[in-house]
């Protein structure tokens, strides 16, 4: 099938760094865990149903949701809690935390996992089972059953597994395919019985390997469901709804529903092995990174520690990121725990970051050119320094998907994107 | 939300593109190195003189802008880029102060007066060449040829273009037959270079290059010292097209409008009918292809957006022709440039057609 892609704009990630396939190993277990309970930063903060000194189970119940976006938390690990406290995230926003410390016997471990047949629940088993496993979605980190039941009362909406990951990284979403097929159409079938979409469509590389493609293609035929698989151009920032939506010719993104393979994987665990959402497949890689591997980390683990398991740095690391190079948060340490919705741990080389001083705007029209949305970059920067925050929105600054694409371009290393982010910041607070 | 300077520096995307204004400042002043050394086998040291003086004084001129506004910016290469420049559109033998008044006029004034790199309106190199052209008019239309035309240095020659407004019209002779006839030696290589590929090439279709052309190409000429090297400034401008530094539109656009009017009214020589004008003649003599490449296509003096750009570009190509057609000089290139550069926030808004509620923006 022919290869699909947005219109306009966006950047080359033709080169992805080497990489060893394999089975994907499970991480050690930490030491002491630390669990965030929000993983947004408009979410209500679940309340904590634990106290310091309790002993907990490996999938207890830590906190309870309460209220919008926020999810059951679950302990990762055998032990003891040690603290709750109130920690600033990676992704910039202060969140509640449970520490727990490693001690006690394994239940999940080295066990062989439950099987459940699914297929005799209905929608509201189902719902309850997600909801209560703590399921969220791993790309947003909003609450699964949430946006699911969202979706179930507007029907008519087209569900994309994506397996898209565009930057040089990660391919996470490929292996799983690769490793898991079965899983994943199994859990895209159990979301289907949730939320009910028209059809659903399985957006892949356009360089996905055949050995990958073939079998995911036969289960697709075998299943009941209304499955499609449509390749996709790999050029950032392809993977987001408002591109994906511009390469089908849908004029609205908002009729996508775009889930990926980790997300129905943890799904699947959940409603057939009755696992909470306490794992993470985690891509660990980058310049700096010695044997780059996907690894499956429990939540609360630290970053450090995945590190370490991938053999460490090689020379030294620029910049610690947690998530992709363009859209992904710096970690202020290699303490930052792992969270459901860690994708990728990414130390990058000063060759890769390319990081130059600023250097005030020459008008070279590389953001034009590198916008998805046909804005022009330069000139809603100036409007903004200019202090006319209205005209900017005026030109289209509300259009802006905040990818990142002219921030990657700029020859001055402006941080375009910052300034836009922050000048809607202050538009919503107004 | 607390943005302390930690948080600046780290804020997405954390990997970038190759291209710096500094990285492409550099490469671009390497491509001109070429031109540097070509012109000085030609000239000798002359030459040499000029290209490090105006090097020199751009430098000196930009630490002086660096102290006075406490911003270091040696680094960014555009003080070089905007000295080899200067230096390209001198005459071989031009005087130690033209050039050094030029770059100090072009760095201090042009530039660091309006704020530094990226905010200046005016193309900092064709605004000194101007400056110089509009001081010192002798020196700058002071041509000598090249010591092997000559075979001895210094001797003083209008250049082809010059010649070819002076030749009154009625004359029915081609301009590279005036150009002989005018004692314009014709040198071993072109005889050589020509018959070759009128051999091998033109004969199969059934074309004929009259003699002359190679000579200009390659330098053999009475010409400021950025135009004897026109092949290295093609080499250069194919590097600089190929890594994507300039905006492409703005020279084709250039140069395809500009050659086809000198192919439609003519250069102004002798024994060119309507549609019928010598374009090669027009196109390889003077600092065009320079201009084209280096200057016009400038993107702080330059437009965004493609319309704009093809816009601004078939601007410029119509101007030069105009003011080298019927002005009173030949170098009307350079005043094309800083003409329409003046215009570049009108040509934008016409280009993308944007209507702002209050003013405009430039």
């Amino acid at each position: 099938m022919r290869a699909r892609g947005f219109k306009r704009g966006g950047v080359p990630v033709d080169h992805r760094a080497p990489f060893k396939t394999g089975p994907i190993e499970n991480a050690f277990l930490p030491m002491n865990a630390i669990v965030q309970l929000r993983e947004h930063r408009c979410a209500v903060e679940p309340i904590p149903v634990v106290s310091v000194g309790q002993e907990v189970r490996e999938g207890q119940l830590l906190a309870r949701s309460a209220g919008k976006a926020s999810s059951n938390v679950h302990s990762p690990i055998p032990g003891i809690v040690r603290r709750i406290e109130t920690t600033r995230t990676s992704g910039g926003f202060d969140s509640k935390a449970i520490l727990v410390s490693l001690e006690g016997s394994f239940s999940m471990l080295g066990k062989r996992p439950e099987r459940y047949l699914w297929k005799s629940l209905n929608k509201a088993d189902i719902s309850h089972i997600v909801q209560d496993k703590g399921i969220v979605r791993v790309s947003s980190g909003e609450p699964l059953y949430e946006i699911l039941s969202e979706r179930s009362d507007a029907p008519g909406f087209v569900m994309v597994v994506s397996a898209l990951e565009m930057d040089p990284y990660r391919r996470t979403e490929e292996e799983l395919l690769a490793l898991r097929a079965e899983d994943v159409v199994d859990g895209c079938a159990i979301a289907a019985r949730m939320a009910l979409p028209a059809r659903i469509m399985f957006a892949v590389d356009e360089r996905i390997e055949p050995a990958t493609l073939e079998p995911l293609r036969e289960l697709a035929a075998r299943s009941e469901l209304d499955i499609a698989i449509q390749p996709f151009r790999r050029r950032f920032p392809q993977d987001l709804p408002g591109q994906i939506a511009e390469a089908m010719d849908i004029a609205d993104p908002g009729t996508l529903f775009i889930i990926e393979p980790s997300t129905l994987v943890a799904l699947h665990e959940a409603v057939v092995s009755n696992k909470p959402h306490i794992e993470q497949y985690v891509y660990v890689g980058g310049g700096s990174i010695k044997r780059p591997a996907i690894l499956k980390a429990r939540i609360g683990a630290p970053i450090g520690d995945l590190i370490e398991e991938c053999g460490g740095f090689s020379g030294h690391p620029e910049t610690i990121v947690i998530g992709g190079p363009f859209r992904g948060r710096a970690a202020a340490d290699l303490d930052a725990p792992v969270t459901r919705t860690t994708r990728a741990v990414l130390a990058l080389s000063p060759e890769e970051t390319k990081s130059a001083p600023e250097r005030p705007c020459v008008r070279c029209g590389d953001c034009v050119d590198a916008c998805p949305e046909g804005l022009s970059p330069y000139r809603l920067l100036k409007l903004l320094r200019s202090g006319r925050p209205d005209d900017a929105l005026a030109a289209g600054l509300g259009r802006c998907s905040s990818c990142g694409s002219c921030s990657y371009a700029c020859r001055s290393r402006i941080p375009l994107v910052r300034y836009f982010d922050e000048a809607r910041q202050n538009e919503v607070r107004r | 939300m607390n943005c302390t300077k930690l948080e600046l520096r780290s804020y997405p995307p954390f990997i970038h593109d190759w291209k710096t204004s500094a990285k492409a400042a550099w490469i671009c002043s390497a491509t001109l190195v070429p031109v540097a050394l070509w012109s000085s086998v030609l000239y000798g040291r002359i030459a040499v003189v000029t290209w490090l003086t105006a090097v020199a004084a751009a430098l000196v001129a930009e630490a002086a802008a660096s102290a006075l506004t406490r911003r270091w910016t040696l680094g960014d290469g555009s003080a070089v880029l905007t000295g080899l420049l200067i230096a390209a559109a001198m005459p071989p033998g031009a005087p130690w102060y033209v050039p050094v008044a030029s770059a100090a006029f072009a760095i201090l004034i042009v530039k660091a007066a309006f704020g530094g790199l990226g905010a200046n309106w005016m193309n900092p190199a064709l605004a000194g060449v101007a400056f110089a052209y509009a001081n010192w008019p002798a020196h700058m239309r002071e041509y000598v040829l090249p010591r092997f035309v000559a075979g001895v240095d210094g001797v003083t020659a209008a250049t082809p273009l010059t010649f070819a407004k002076g030749l009154a019209g009625g004359l029915d002779i081609k301009v590279m037959d005036a150009l002989r006839g005018a004692s314009y030696p014709l040198s071993a290589i072109d005889g050589a270079v020509t018959g070759f590929l009128n051999d091998s090439l033109f004969s199969r279709l059934s074309a004929r290059l009259p003699d002359g052309y190679i000579d200009l190409i390659i330098g053999f000429k009475p010409g400021a010292l950025g135009e004897s090297a026109l092949l290295a400034v093609a080499l250069g401008s194919i590097v600089l097209v190929s890594l994507r530094l300039i905006k492409l539109e703005i020279p084709l656009a250039m140069l395809a409008v500009f050659g086809l009017l000198a192919r439609l009214f003519g250069t102004g020589l002798p024994g060119e009918g309507f549609l019928a004008g010598d374009a090669m003649f027009a196109m390889s003599g003077g600092s065009l292809l320079l201009v084209a490449f280096y200057m016009a296509a400038d993107p702080v003096s330059s437009p965004v957006g493609r319309g704009a750009c093809l816009l601004y570009g078939a601007s410029i190509g119509a101007l030069s022709f105009v003011f080298r057609r019927w002005g009173a000089f030949t170098e009307g290139v350079a005043y094309a440039v800083l003409v329409m550069n003046v215009t570049v926030p009108f040509i934008e808004k016409a280009a993308t057609g944007l209507r702002l509620k209050r003013g405009g923006v430039a």
